[in-house]
């Protein structure tokens, strides 16, 4: 017995130690090494594309902002449009012509010299409908806009009509070498992209041409590279954090921001308020497959306000975001500082008020069960994108909210194709449950979403003509905001779109996550910002110091 | 049978299953819902790019039966088409892939089979083998894929191999255990044993030759396992292996990739349903 | 035979505690109690709440009954498909056999995946949690047979090719009966399969919540709760979130216990 009780041990662990070097192989292996002084984070999926021109996607934006050298920069931080490539730039009083001067003595990151035919050839390039450029559209008329370059210094661009915030669009236009498109190898900007190796890194490395100083004449950027390691698992992305592998985390969901926290609570920040919003609404489309009287709830108002007042948003942000969320009520969050109106009316958490409204609305409690007139059960779903825990947390709240007033809410997840299929094409859902990410502060931004005639308008998409008189109005306020020069008369437009929205609760608005970022403390010059980039809009001026 | 022939029927039985998969897949992808949606399509920065590339498709897919015919037709060319979400040749994504998959199933399928079968053969060979090694083995199964690797991240402890190997090697183990000790109750080996025959010779004359083909039947079940396993192993210790781009190219009803990838699964499968049909030959000791 | 009788009383005695739970004046497993998410354990919640503040006893209780009893169905169906199956293919006429070992290996490579959603876009939005999982248990049965049929078919034409088989046919014994010395051969392949499927099918199912299927809010999800663990964030939080995981260890190893294999 003991004999081949021992035979078998020591076969087993001579084979084993065969594969010790499997074993031993950790997790960390994939890390690619890092240079000296160079900065590490993650971005979630491969970039589609490292052509500037092209970018249409979060990830290959992030990467054109850290290469692309652009006339204009739209400053994170303070939230101003500021010169880059430029000297200087001015607008014509009817919003038709932009003037812009550019440095002299500029230079590509190979050496060769950036004049105004470089601009002007990627301007035109952007703007040509083969490129395909996302960009394009933004100038509303592309095909109409002319460039004149009376000398190597200075580029005119003639716009056939005025376009609301022009200087933040050359702030997404790379200035690449004239006819000599790189991707992103060839570059104005800080970084220039080194190596990509595909599901694994991007790693950009400095541009020694780089035209910016730091105050003491120290060139720019301090780092002496970037890796953008492509890592979908935060918990991977924690562990590697925790081991200096990773200088910082720019979207750390609660839960994770709860756990750094109380291992090291210097290296996490909640910055407040995001720009983005979380909200649920109803399917108001008049062509979706739904019964008759579903869409009749749906498309009363008193209903939508009853179900608004019922939903306890501070519980949503104290629980499903552990409180690093605020209540929402409106679609412009209050880190929006210039567009940011407090004086907004909404509906607020009131169970007994919803109640009375859905009485006055012709509906009435059975045994516990809400039924509209003609008696029908109230009962909906709520879709939400699997893989999301707080918003699971938050339809799962609301469902016990919205069991108060006798509604029988069921809850379903589903993988994002399947998800916007529903939305987007088919329109057969009843409720959703999504957020919105807003980049930029200027609600001109939001323009898709508010139009009625747009794909973009969630609850009811690409309506012919307004369906009701409320959403002509918000057609009309938008329209009147994108085409004012006035800066009051437009903050006015969009106060008065807020307040309709308020008042009829398309989107119903639940929270604004607050921004949660973690950065190692060895990481100087760090100033961060609410809007994307959050943590490295900067890049050039951030740096290690000491040893790791 | 004559060798040549087997080998044709096994080709022909092949070939008929890469068939059968390659036609079942296309259907399966292009009628789950999403395939023409895209995330980007609710952003309205990313909207129109992300509808002219669904259009493009659509045209492309429209009818179900030239879509079969084009794939069917692109494979026989050896040309598996252009992923959708990476934007370049299929086998250009795949091969480097291949071999980090193909590494970490064969050392996990190894190290477990050595781990199980020791395990079964120490458990089994016990007059009154207790519980001691069906706790460890019950308590490996009942933990998820997923909730391992994390532990193992949180340890610092073990990689994937080392996930894939105690996962495999718990189920293994269930089924061997129960063999191997039928195989040491057979009346025969109750009598030898009692007539003080030693146990290594019992082992390697009677209970191994005995629970071969059974132990040769599981290699299929424990390589369909493996291949099961690899999708949450490789997501979550990021390993950039064929699971992890299965994954993606699910989420994103990638059809190529998914092609290719199932194509793979297809081989793997018929490759173990011969492993099992030809034990090695331990009948000769 | 004492062990299999105490180990079949302990499972009993604990799915009657887990009723008894439930059936407790106060007990819900969906009450959120909003004061007290990641409570620790009170008299009020004796194993503490879970992140919403639902009561995590009266919660695992509710998964237990559920995903016990769903999953152990699904596993005794599948089980029994295999065994049907594979003994079919394996005693039948030699086409049958090739052409079900085909089918199986087809099955096997095909991305079910896209089958889920497709259920999932089948059923109408407001389907019931509880109808739900019951389609979810239903489908994962319906899918994981072929890889044990496939075993099961090889033990049993190494059965039909046996000394003993032969000298059965040749005494004229019929197919019916020969397959009644068979299953029994067969038990060291299926009894592991169905104790290995169970623990598979209670997290298979909470993985499927990605796409829609699976035990929807608030039924309270035995593999959801298996799935926390996997969040390192929520293990720092709270030591009973290891709780479902030991509730399903011990009901797993009362299970072989009962079922004689220790």
């Amino acid at each position: 017995m003991r004999t081949l009780k021992m035979r078998i041990w020591i076969a087993t662990f001579s084979i084993a130690a065969l594969f010790a070097p499997a074993l031993a192989h950790t997790c960390a292996a994939q890390a690619a090494p890092r240079m000296p002084g160079e900065l590490a984070w993650t971005i979630g999926y491969d970039p589609k594309t490292f052509d500037p021109a092209k970018v249409d996607d979060q990830e290959s934006e992030l990467v054109r902002y850290l290469t692309a050298g652009v006339l204009l920069r739209f400053d994170r931080f303070t939230q101003k449009i500021e010169p880059q490539l430029a000297e200087s730039w001015n607008l014509s009083p009817d919003g038709k012509t932009l003037t812009f001067k550019l440095y002299s003595g500029l230079q590509f990151s190979d050496g060769s010299s950036l004049t105004s035919k470089d601009v002007a050839w990627s301007i035109r390039r952007v703007l040509l409908p083969a490129t395909g450029a996302p960009v394009a559209e933004e100038f509303l008329s592309p095909s109409g806009v002319t460039i004149d370059t009376p000398d190597l210094r200075t580029v005119i661009v003639h716009l056939p009509q005025r376009v609301i915030g022009i200087g933040k669009i050359f702030d997404e236009i790379a200035i690449e070498p004239a006819s000599r498109p790189s991707e992103g190898r060839v570059t104005s900007g800080p970084f220039i992209v080194a190596e990509y190796r595909r599901s694994q890194y991007v790693r950009l490395r400095p541009n020694p041409h780089y035209a910016k100083h730091d105050a003491s004449g120290h060139p720019l950027p301090y780092a002496a590279g970037v890796r953008l390691d492509i890592l979908e698992n935060h918990e991977q992305e924690i562990r590697l954090f925790e081991h200096g592998e990773y200088d910082l985390i720019d979207s750390l969901p609660p839960d994770y921001f709860e756990l750094l926290k109380k291992k090291t609570p210097s290296s996490v920040r909640d910055l407040g308020p995001s720009l983005n919003t979380e909200q649920m609404w109803f399917n108001q489309a008049p062509q979706a497959p739904l019964p008759a009287w579903e869409k009749a709830w749906f498309q009363s108002r008193s209903f939508r306000v009853a179900v608004s007042q019922a939903i306890h948003r501070a519980d949503l942000a104290r629980i499903a975001y552990l409180g690093h969320a605020t209540p929402a009520y409106s679609f412009v969050s209050p880190a929006n500082a210039a567009w940011y109106d407090s004086k907004i009316v909404a509906p607020r958490a009131d169970v007994a008020a919803a109640k009375a409204g859905l009485a006055n609305a012709g509906f009435r409690f059975h045994d516990g069960v809400l039924q509209d007139s003609a008696g029908h059960p109230v009962r909906f779903s709520i879709l939400t994108n699997a893989g999301n825990d707080a918003r699971l947390k938050m339809a799962t709240l609301i469902q016990q909210d919205l069991a108060a007033l006798g509604i029988q809410v069921t809850v379903v997840p589903l993988d994002f194709p399947a998800l916007i299929e529903r939305l987007m094409h088919t329109q057969d859902y009843e409720a959703c449950l999504l957020g919105l990410e807003n980049v930029d502060p200027d609600p001109n931004a939001m323009m898709n979403i508010w139009l009625s005639n747009s794909p973009n308008h969630q609850w009811d998409p690409s309506e012919k003509t307004p369906a009701t008189s409320w959403e002509a109005e918000i057609d009309r306020a938008m329209n009147r905001q994108a085409s004012s020069s006035n800066d009051a008369e437009r903050k006015q437009a969009v106060d008065r779109v807020q307040q309709i929205v308020a008042d009829e609760q398309p989107f119903i608005y639940l929270v604004y996550p607050n921004v949660l970022v973690a950065f190692s403390p060895q990481l100087k010059g760090i100033q961060p910002a609410v809007l994307e980039p959050e943590l490295v809009w900067n890049a050039e001026s951030l740096r290690l110091e000491g040893t790791r | 049978m004559r060798p040549a022939v087997a080998a044709v029927k096994w080709l022909a039985r092949t070939l008929a299953i890469v068939f059968l998969v390659l036609a079942g897949s296309t259907i399966l992808v292009r009628c789950a819902p999403g395939y023409l949606s895209d995330a980007r399509e609710m952003d309205s920065r990313y909207a129109d790019a992300a509808r002219a590339e669904l259009s493009a498709e659509a045209a492309r897919s429209g009818s179900m039966l030239h879509m079969l015919s084009s794939e069917v037709s692109g494979w026989t060319h050896g040309n598996a088409g252009i992923s959708r979400q990476y934007g370049i040749p299929v086998f250009e994504l795949i091969r480097p892939r291949l071999a980090v998959t193909g590494g970490l199933l064969l050392r996990s399928l190894g190290l477990a089979w050595v781990l199980a079968l020791s395990a079964a053969l120490l458990s089994s060979a016990g007059r009154n083998p207790s519980m001691l090694w069906q706790i460890p083995a019950t308590v490996l199964l009942a933990i998820p894929t997923a909730a391992m690797a994390t532990l193992c991240l949180l340890g610092d402890r073990g990689g994937p191999v080392f996930v894939m190997a105690l996962l495999l090697a718990a189920r293994d183990f269930k089924f061997l255990h129960r063999a191997l000790r039928k195989a040491w109750l057979d009346p025969h080996l109750l009598q030898a044993r009692a007539q003080g025959m030693r146990m290594y010779r019992l082992l390697v004359a009677h209970v191994l030759p005995a629970t071969s083909p059974q132990i040769s039947a599981l290699a299929s079940l424990s390589i369909v396992t493996a291949l099961s396993a690899l999708v949450p192993v490789e997501v979550i210790f990021n390993i950039p292996g064929l699971g992890q781009l299965a994954w993606n190219a699910a989420m994103n009803r990638d059809l190529p990739v998914l092609l290719a990838v199932t194509m793979m699964m297809a081989v793997a499968v018929t490759l173990a349903g011969m492993a099992s049909d030809h034990p090695p030959g331990w009948r000769s000791a | 035979m004492r062990v299999k009788l105490f180990a079949a009383y302990a499972l009993a005695a604990l799915v009657l505690m887990a009723a008894a739970v439930l059936t407790a004046p106060h007990a819900s497993y969906s009450r959120q109690d909003r004061e007290a998410p990641f409570a620790a354990a009170s008299r009020k919640h004796p194993a503490g709440t879970d992140a919403l503040g639902r009561d995590r006893l009266a919660r695992v209780a509710a998964a237990l009954l559920l995903s016990l009893t769903g999953a152990a169905v699904a596993s005794a169906a599948t089980t029994a498909a295999a065994a049907g199956i594979g003994a079919l293919a394996a005693f039948g006429k030699a086409h049958v056999g090739w052409t079900a070992m085909l089918i199986c290996d087809v099955f096997l490579a095909l991305p079910w995946l896209f089958l889920l959603m497709m259920v999932r876009s089948a059923l109408p939005l407001t389907t019931s949690p509880a109808s739900s999982a019951a389609i979810t248990f239903l489908v994962l049965a319906a899918l994981g047979w072929p890889a044990c049929a496939q075993a099961v078919y090889r033990g049993a034409r190494n059965l039909r090719n046996s000394e003993w088989m032969f000298h059965a046919r040749a005494g004229g014994l019929r197919s019916a009966q020969m397959m009644r010395s068979v299953i029994p051969n067969l038990i060291p392949l299926l009894l592991p399969q169905f104790l290995v499927s169970i623990p598979a099918f209670v997290i298979a199912e909470a993985n499927l919540g990605a796409l829609g299927l699976g035990i929807g809010e608030p039924l309270p999800s035995w593999g959801g709760m298996l799935l926390e663990l996997d969040n390192s964030a929520t293990l720092f939080d709270t030591r009973w979130v290891y709780f479902p995981v030991a509730l399903l260890i011990t009901v797993l190893l009362l299970l072989e216990a009962a079922a004689g294999e220790a």
